[in-house]
């Protein structure tokens, strides 16, 4: 087993050094012009598919040789177990990744910690560990696919799919990074065998082949149904590109400001209705966008945004630690540190991580303005401290960035709509106490829009909750409210938008598989932190969808024991794959056709 | 003989592809010691045969045993106790011979080194040659020494020699031949070479569409085979009526008839049919059995 290792490290050793001096070149080169530890999530995204890629063409190139008829027969036919052969050659191959993918950025984070005083937190030494982790996985899946069943080992590659969907961040993603390497090492090793048509013999071994499968069917699956969805617009009456549907959510989502409150208005059975019908059309109209769906988490691998600002009168970048909860300044001229500055004047740390989110009518030149999960700070450069200046209770989290509404500024959490005076915050440099505060009525989750015209005494408020309605995960409507000053809300209006979107196919996520789409759901909220910014006020599933599905899985079961008839199967496996078929449907179905279906009958 | 004292034996093998039979109820009892010749032309199911009896391929039908165990149960000692060297000599081309050496011998308990430069001897190998810098003469004598070396009980050969000039044919013949480990061993040595099979082989077996056609020492089969001219005028008799016919030719005017067991009665039928001088002849065991293969050969239909 050593020796092949070591012939393994042999044969890519020049390869290998190649592309680790060539990808610490490039990472060197960047280093030198921005700082690679504070870049927008597209980046690392990016950094991340170069990483996996380089794995998976290793995992083709290499496996895909051995895989060769008389290769693979050299290779096997010697006096070792093969799992013990398949561990020389991944481990050589993940050593190799180590040198080419994970040191490099090991090397870079090194430099960046001793030779410059940019931020490098516990986070940034991670990511050597999740490069690493995608690379290898990524090797493992090219290998799945080339030694594996040729009608379905492509499956392996949905385990990837779940790295870029998952929505863990931080530790957790590294768990699930690590948890699909270790499926798929385990796909790789049931696969790694003398005779490469064979197939999984006990349970647990078609289980983890068959799950991923069925992953994978059910994406295409999906993926199936969005290219109808791409023919209907090819076709040109789909709801998104041609004349929305009259009273419809499209219709409400596109609508210009004004219009969509004269619509909300034009269902009222207020006596004003009439005159405010009037008073939106001479105002002006403000709107307030959801802009969160998740707020920056403490040792997340990546950033939403780069959590940095500059006091460009001093002269100095102010970069978010993580480690410290506390922004760490350095001079842009000379890269000297030039110290730590946490929350308040007492230098505390931030309670969850500060993003810089600009800046705020009434603040001085260089001021910034810092957000945390529930806290609006002030960066004063004349002190170079920092001032709290709004704080929400402590349950609820912004949803958004604070926004100009005449001359007060909205600021939207997940549970209300707060007004502040925007004078107040150029007049003093106190915490600044919202003038009205109103509650929303929907999750913010399915939120899409707030739309208000000032009134004589207060405002008239439209929030339009259509938010993720084309997959029925919100029955879509529009409410419009009236706040007096003193903070009083009246109801003016509910108005029921249509689905404009046919039934079958606003659940079309749902119906292919009931199953998988909970498996989904699950798998990419794994060792997530619930996010109160994703509630949903999710309606119940009509009875019509929940016909379709129950359908789909007795026809499903019942081709599967149609199509096990004279199949090698035993019995208790047949019954298996049909009890399989009735709780996944077609997903199992079609993966009983792929694992099955070329086999010799007997 | 005992199942313990053959070293393959299939019963009822068959494996299909679709609606291709690569192996029809194949059954073969191959005894221990000797070097077995199988021959049989592409598609015969020869490869096939090797790749189930090495456990890389599942039976559709019957059974498979080699050196006594079931081959879709072969376990690592059991691999130690087979030597396998295919056509295109699959070695890892980025290793230096000494490294591919030492590895190979750490690997197999039996290893025998003086056997391996006795081998290796035929060939002007450096041990820091690369196995990609070798020629494919070389390569094929570097394989069949690692091969001898370790000592196995069976060493299957699959077209050891495909490609090789006739030096390096010869070299690769002489290593195996002169080799005092490949006498411990039982040798299945798979060719198209039939002045190869005339030279190594104890026994031969011919495969034909997936089927045992033959199996007994080269020169028996040699003999059952025989050439015949005779002076008939006119066309001769039906091809159908001639008993025994492999192959039937027409030159300068004189029948010439491939036989299969054909002893003098064959003359006297050739007489019967009106041949005015008759003459036998013996065959070369290539001409013997190109004669039997190709006697079913799919062929296109006569122009009409």
């Amino acid at each position: 087993m050593w020796d092949l290792f070591k012939a393994e490290l042999q044969r890519f050793r020049f390869w290998c050094l190649a592309y680790a001096s060539l990808h610490l070149l490039i990472l060197g080169f960047l280093t030198r012009v921005v700082d690679l530890a504070q870049q927008p999530l597209l980046v690392y995204r990016s950094i991340a598919a170069v990483y996996a890629l380089s794995g998976l063409l290793f995992g083709l190139y290499q496996l895909g040789n051995y895989r060769r008829s008389n290769t693979w027969l050299q290779l096997l036919h010697r006096p070792l177990p093969h799992w013990r052969i398949a561990v020389a050659l991944a481990a050589a191959s993940v050593l190799l990744l180590l040198i080419a993918v994970a040191l490099p950025v090991l090397v870079i984070a090194i430099w960046q910690k001793t030779m410059t005083a940019r931020v490098v937190d516990l986070r940034h030494w991670l990511l050597p560990v999740s490069a690493i982790l995608i690379a290898t996985s990524a090797y493992l899946a090219a290998g799945y696919a080339v030694l594996g069943g040729r009608r379905f080992a492509i499956s392996g590659l949905i385990l990837l799919g779940l790295l870029l969907a998952s929505d863990a961040a931080g530790f957790g993603a590294l768990l699930i990074q690590l948890l699909a390497l270790l499926w798929l090492a385990a796909l790789l090793m049931l696969a790694f065998k003398p005779d490469l048509s064979a197939s999984p013999r006990s349970p647990l071994a078609l289980i983890a082949v068959a799950l991923p499968l069925q992953m994978a069917i059910y994406c295409a699956l999906v993926m199936v149904c969005f290219g109808v969805e791409l023919l209907w617009i090819m076709q040109g009456s789909h709801p998104n590109n041609s004349t929305p549907p009259a009273g419809g959510f499209v219709e409400a989502n596109k609508a210009a400001p004004a219009d969509l409150l004269s619509a909300g208005l034009a269902v009222s059975a207020r006596s004003e209705a009439a005159l405010w019908q009037e008073q939106i059309a001479l105002s002006e109209v403000f709107q307030v966008f959801r802009e969160f769906e998740r707020l920056p988490q403490r040792h997340s691998l990546s950033n939403l945004s780069p959590m940095e600002f500059d006091d460009n009168e001093r002269g100095e970048r102010w970069v978010f630690s993580h480690d410290r909860m506390r922004f760490r300044g350095y001079r842009l001229s000379d890269g000297k540190g030039v110290g730590e500055m946490g929350a308040t004047t007492a230098n505390a740390e931030f309670t969850t991580p500060a993003l810089p989110i600009g800046s705020l009518p009434g603040f001085a030149k260089d001021d910034a303005l810092l957000m945390t999960a529930n806290g609006l700070y002030q960066y004063q450069a004349r002190s170079r401290t920092t001032l709290p200046r709004f704080q929400l209770p402590s349950a609820e989290r912004f949803a958004a960035t604070p926004s100009l509404v005449g001359e007060s500024i909205a600021i939207l959490s997940d549970r209300a709509l707060y007004i502040v005076d925007g004078r107040s915050v150029s007049e003093n440099e106190d915490l600044i106490a919202p003038r009205l505060s109103i509650p929303l009525p929907g999750a913010i989750g399915n939120l899409t829009r707030i739309d208000l015209i000032e009134l004589v005494d207060g405002y008239l408020i439209s929030f339009t909750y259509t938010s993720t309605a084309h997959n029925a995960r919100v029955d879509p409507y529009q409410e419009i409210v009236q706040v007096h000053d003193d903070g009083a809300t009246e109801p003016v209006a509910r108005r029921v938008l249509a689905m404009d979107y046919p039934t079958w196919h606003r659940y079309e996520l749902w119906w292919l598989s009931p199953a998988m789409h909970s498996l989904y759901q699950g798998a990419t909220q794994l060792f997530v932190a619930d996010s109160p910014l994703l509630r949903i006020d999710k309606p119940a599933v009509p009875l019509s969808m929940r016909w379709l599905a129950a359908t789909l899985a007795v026809l499903s079961m019942s081709l599967v024991l149609l199509l096990s008839r004279g199949l090698v199967l035993t019995r208790s496996r047949r019954l298996a794959w049909a009890a399989a078929a009735a709780l996944i449907g077609l997903p199992a179905l079609i993966s009983f056709w792929l694992l099955h279906g070329g086999k010799e009958r007997g | 003989m005992s199942p313990q004292e053959y070293v393959i034996e299939t019963r009822s093998l068959g494996k299909h592809f679709g609606r291709k039979r690569a192996l029809d109820a194949l059954d073969l009892a191959i005894p221990r010691g000797g070097v077995h010749a199988i021959v049989g032309a592409n598609g015969a199911g020869k490869s096939t045969l090797f790749r189930i009896l090495l456990g890389f391929m599942p039976p559709t039908t019957g059974e498979a045993r080699i050196l006594g165990r079931n081959s879709q149960q072969l376990r690592p000692e059991d691999r130690g106790r087979i030597g396998f060297v295919n056509e295109e000599h699959t070695l890892p081309v980025w290793m230096r011979v000494a490294e591919l050496t030492a590895m190979q011998s750490r690997h197999y308990s039996n290893w025998n080194q003086a056997g391996f430069d006795q081998v290796i001897g035929h060939y002007r190998l450096l041990p820091d040659q690369r196995v990609g810098e070798l020629s494919r003469g070389e390569r094929a004598g570097l394989n069949l020494a690692l091969a001898l070396a370790q000592s196995p009980e069976l060493l299957v050969l699959d077209e050891p020699t495909l490609g090789l000039d006739v030096v390096a044919k010869r070299a690769f013949l002489e290593s195996l031949l002169y080799r005092e480990a490949a006498s411990e061993c039982t040798v299945i040595y798979c060719s198209h070479q039939m002045e190869e099979i005339e030279r190594v082989a104890d026994n031969l077996i011919i495969l034909e569409q997936g089927q045992l056609r033959h199996m007994s020492a080269p020169d028996d089969f040699r003999a059952r085979v025989s050439h015949w001219v005779a002076d008939i005028p006119f066309a001769g008799p039906p091809t159908a009526s001639v008993p025994g016919l492999l192959q039937w030719q027409r030159i300068d005017g004189l029948q010439h008839y491939l036989v299969l067991d054909q002893d003098e009665g064959f003359a006297e039928f050739l007489r019967a049919s009106g041949a005015r001088s008759i003459q036998s002849m013996p065959v070369s065991l290539d001409r013997a059995v190109n004669g039997v293969l190709s006697r079913d050969h799919a062929a296109p239909p006569p122009a009409v």
